[in-house]
């Protein structure tokens, strides 16, 4: 098998995360009860067998960097190769500053890593998507297609914030590349591409040497005719995580075993940062329904429809409906939460009640008392 | 490269009564409490303790272990001086032999602790659970200027006869040890933890292998030798929760007192994690229908039935209409629809057809009553009854408890 290696995108984009995008990435934000989104884009890739991984990062990434670590609980801490962070390095000119303006400019950015590449192929991955996806599959079908670039998609038009949307013929060729679309049209991009190094470089210095920055517009748009832009289209469950609304929903469907199933997959393990907590537990008057749950959890109270990371309390007396509570949340006795997202380290005191609803979740930051 | 102290932990030995449960890996590899075992419990005290050295003396179908230590990474063993060394017997020019006894085993690795120079090594097994701090313990062997120091609990009065006795003075340091005494004058029990002077130690393993009489027995030989010998020897008060789980019953009661705090045994402590290696699974699931109580539960589960006053192992599936209850359910353990299992222990990847009954109170059954144990990988068809008390072999055969 030729050699596959991973950039994950990790930089800041426009996102509507509100209060859990104040304090890091989309790609640190936690998924699942245990996970990272990030933990899917890496655990795909070395399900695949890729084992050189680089990280492009810009803003808010300090969330980032204590969940990866060394990569080691990826397999990615190695020798050779192995886990590579790309923060900006490149200052030679005034990036570093500012946002980047679209993955080309990242890529230029990190030129100089680009150059060390010792594989034949790339792919390119957003750190915001959720997914089970067989690259090793993927990389197979770009070969034998011949394509220069093959795009991976949904096989759905779900509308999301910033999304990039490709029409194709009957032969899987990208026909018309789309965004900033109020009715999205057809197969919504992961933002998954594959493509080989070398032309990979040539793009990014092609584009920069005309100060052009997006991969969609520059790359995409602007070459569908002269480059052959294939497509693999991915029928499971595939969630980009930019919006609070997208980021619940899709959250919800997890109580769904046909897509907790196709997730977690135990043939392609998603992997997770490793936590050392005790098992959870259910106490002899706790009432927990329709609910996932990660390590080190307490419930003593009411949890229902509910996702808990880990180390959660739900005291006696308290009621916990249609919520999402991240890692360390303490629910104390006679509260009552419906459709809220608490954030880490939140506290909601003895009798307190909130209520968002399915279509507006109520977010309370990181540490937040009420 | 010099380390003031290191660890050896005694990880041979088969743990003959916990039968089928040990059938194909050694005792300190028998998961516990969910998501440990049992050998988690040593390992993670030396690294909270700041022990960064620890000799694992295996013998007894190692492979399981062997692989589940692996580089010693979970618990933060894995470093480039010192970390955790697996310590097999080995052949010599002159020939090996098996590890004869503890003591002996201790004694094969002489030139593995001298490669540390260590000042104190502390002796440790792979059969208890408890959480300890072992640096207090060597303070307690410093000041108390000690050849040997044995941590020791005070344990009821009636129960003493079970236990290594010892007797101590006014300063506890200990004037005589008992194994097992009918008439005990003490009511301190050897939790068999040990720290020994490494200079003086070397010189007892020496004298006990040249005596061919020995057994070769820490307990039996070389700390009876000791005080024999008037060396300085000082006991070490434990308080807290402490289990020898070498039976199936103590191994179903330790499971048990991870669900009540009043036990002692808090795992969620954060001051003193106790790590283990980690199962990458999705997060556990507890279905539309389940009914958890006072229950323990890990990743990777999907719980759809009745789930009481239980311990469940990741990756484990309770069908909708299954009941478990007092149960202590093993990695991937699968109870499917309408399967009652009462006062059980399901071993790895047990499989529990629909309708089946396994186990049952014991007030049910006022005579012959037990626990129900299942071996790792037994598959019982559906509609199956097994009585209290029975232990049944992985091809679903019943199997004695003697």
């Amino acid at each position: 098998m030729k050699g596959l290696h991973g950039i994950i995108f990790s930089y800041e984009q426009r996102n509507d995360l509100r209060e859990l995008g104040e304090i890091r990435c989309p790609s640190s934000m936690p998924f699942g009860c245990r996970f990272r989104t990030v933990d899917f884009a890496l655990s795909n890739l070395v399900n695949a067998g890729t084992t050189d991984v680089g990280i492009v990062l810009h803003g808010k990434y300090q969330s980032l960097l204590d969940h990866l670590g060394s990569g080691k609980d990826w397999d990615l801490s190695r020798k050779r190769g192995g886990l590579r962070l790309l923060p900006p390095f490149n200052y030679q000119q005034n990036w570093g500053v500012m946002p980047f303006r679209g993955k080309v400019e990242a890529l230029a950015h990190v030129r100089s890593y680009l150059a060390t590449i010792r594989q034949e192929y790339v792919v390119m991955m957003d750190g915001d998507l959720v997914a089970n996806l067989p690259i090793g599959d993927i990389f197979e079908a770009h070969l034998k297609s011949g394509a220069d670039i093959t795009v991976v998609c949904g096989n759905d038009s779900f509308a999301t914030e910033n999304g990039t949307y490709f029409e194709k013929n009957a032969e899987g060729r990208i026909t018309q590349v789309l965004y900033n679309l109020n009715n999205p049209r057809g197969f919504r991009g992961l933002e998954v591409y594959i493509l080989s190094t070398q032309l990979l470089k040539d793009l990014v210095d092609e584009c920069s040497a005309k100060d052009q920055f997006s991969w969609r517009r520059d790359v995409l748009q602007a070459k569908k005719d002269s480059l052959n832009l294939g497509s693999y289209i991915w029928n499971g469950y595939a969630a980009q995580i930019r919006s609070i609304q997208e980021y619940y929903d899709r959250s919800m469907q997890l109580l769904n075993p046909s897509v907790r199933s196709d997730l977690f997959n135990p043939v392609r393990p998603i992997r997770a940062q490793v936590t050392d907590m005790a098992p959870s537990y259910v106490g002899a008057d706790g009432r927990c329904v329709n609910s996932l749950m990660a390590d080190g959890c307490t419930i003593e109270g009411v949890v229902e429809n509910s996702i808990l990371s880990s180390g959660v309390v739900v005291e006696p007396g308290a009621v916990v409906r249609n919520c999402m509570l991240f890692q360390g949340t303490v629910v104390r006795r006679n509260a009552q939460l419906s459709y809220i997202i608490t954030d880490k380290h939140v506290e909601i005191l003895p009798d307190r009640t909130l209520m968002g609803h399915a279509t507006y979740p109520i977010v309370l930051a990181k540490g937040s008392r009420v | 490269m010099k380390k003031e102290c290191i660890a050896m932990l005694l990880a041979g030995g088969q743990g003959s009564r916990l039968y089928v449960l040990t059938g194909d890996m050694a005792k300190p590899a028998v998961p516990f409490g969910g998501k440990y075992r049992i050998i988690d419990f040593p390992l993670s005290n030396c690294t909270n303790s700041g022990i960064d050295t620890v000799g694992v003396l295996t013998q007894y179908r190692p492979l399981e272990l062997n692989s589940y230590i692996g580089s010693g990474q979970p618990w933060d063993l894995d470093s480039a001086d010192g970390g955790v060394h697996i310590l097999p017997p080995y052949m010599g020019s002159k020939g090996g032999t098996w590890y004869k006894g503890t003591a002996n085993a201790i004694f094969q690795n002489i030139g593995f602790i001298d490669m540390y120079e260590p000042d104190y090594v502390v002796i440790l097994s792979g059969d208890h659970i408890y959480k300890m701090n072992y640096a207090k313990m060597v303070e307690r062997h410093k000041a108390a200027n000690a050849a040997c120091t044995i941590s020791v609990m005070e344990v009821p009065w009636e129960e003493a006869p079970r236990f290594g006795i010892m007797s101590v003075d006014g300063e506890d340091m200990i004037t005589e040890f008992a194994e097992k005494p009918k008439e005990p004058k003490s009511n301190l029990a050897s939790m068999g933890i040990y720290v020994f002077s490494w200079k003086a130690l070397r010189q007892y393993l020496i004298d006990d292998e040249n005596n061919p009489a020995s057994e070769n027995d820490f307990g039996k030989n070389v700390i009876p030798a000791m005080l024999g010998n008037h060396e300085r020897m000082a006991a070490y008060r434990f308080q807290g929760y402490w289990k020898d789980v070498g039976t199936l019953d103590s191994l179903w009661d330790a499971n048990m007192d991870m669900l009540a705090p009043e036990s002692g045994l808090d795992l969620h402590d954060r001051s003193w994690p106790i790590y283990a290696r980690s199962v990458n699974a999705a997060p556990a699931f507890l279905g539309p229908q389940s009914s958890v109580t006072h229950s323990a539960f890990n990743r990777g589960s999907d719980l759809e039935g009745v789930v009481e006053n239980s311990v469940l192992s990741p990756n484990v599936d309770v069908a909708p209409g299954a009941r478990v209850s007092y149960s202590v359910l093993l990695p991937g353990a699968k109870v499917e629809a309408g399967a009652v299992v009462e006062y059980a222990i399901l071993g790895e990847g047990c499989r529990i057809g629909k309708d089946c009954r396994v186990g049952g109170k014991p007030e049910d059954f006022p005579e012959g009553w037990g626990l129900t144990v299942l071996a790792p990988n037994c598959v019982l068809p559906d509609g199956k009854n097994v009585a209290p008390g029975v232990m049944l072999d992985c091809d679903g055969k019943e199997v004695p408890k003697k």
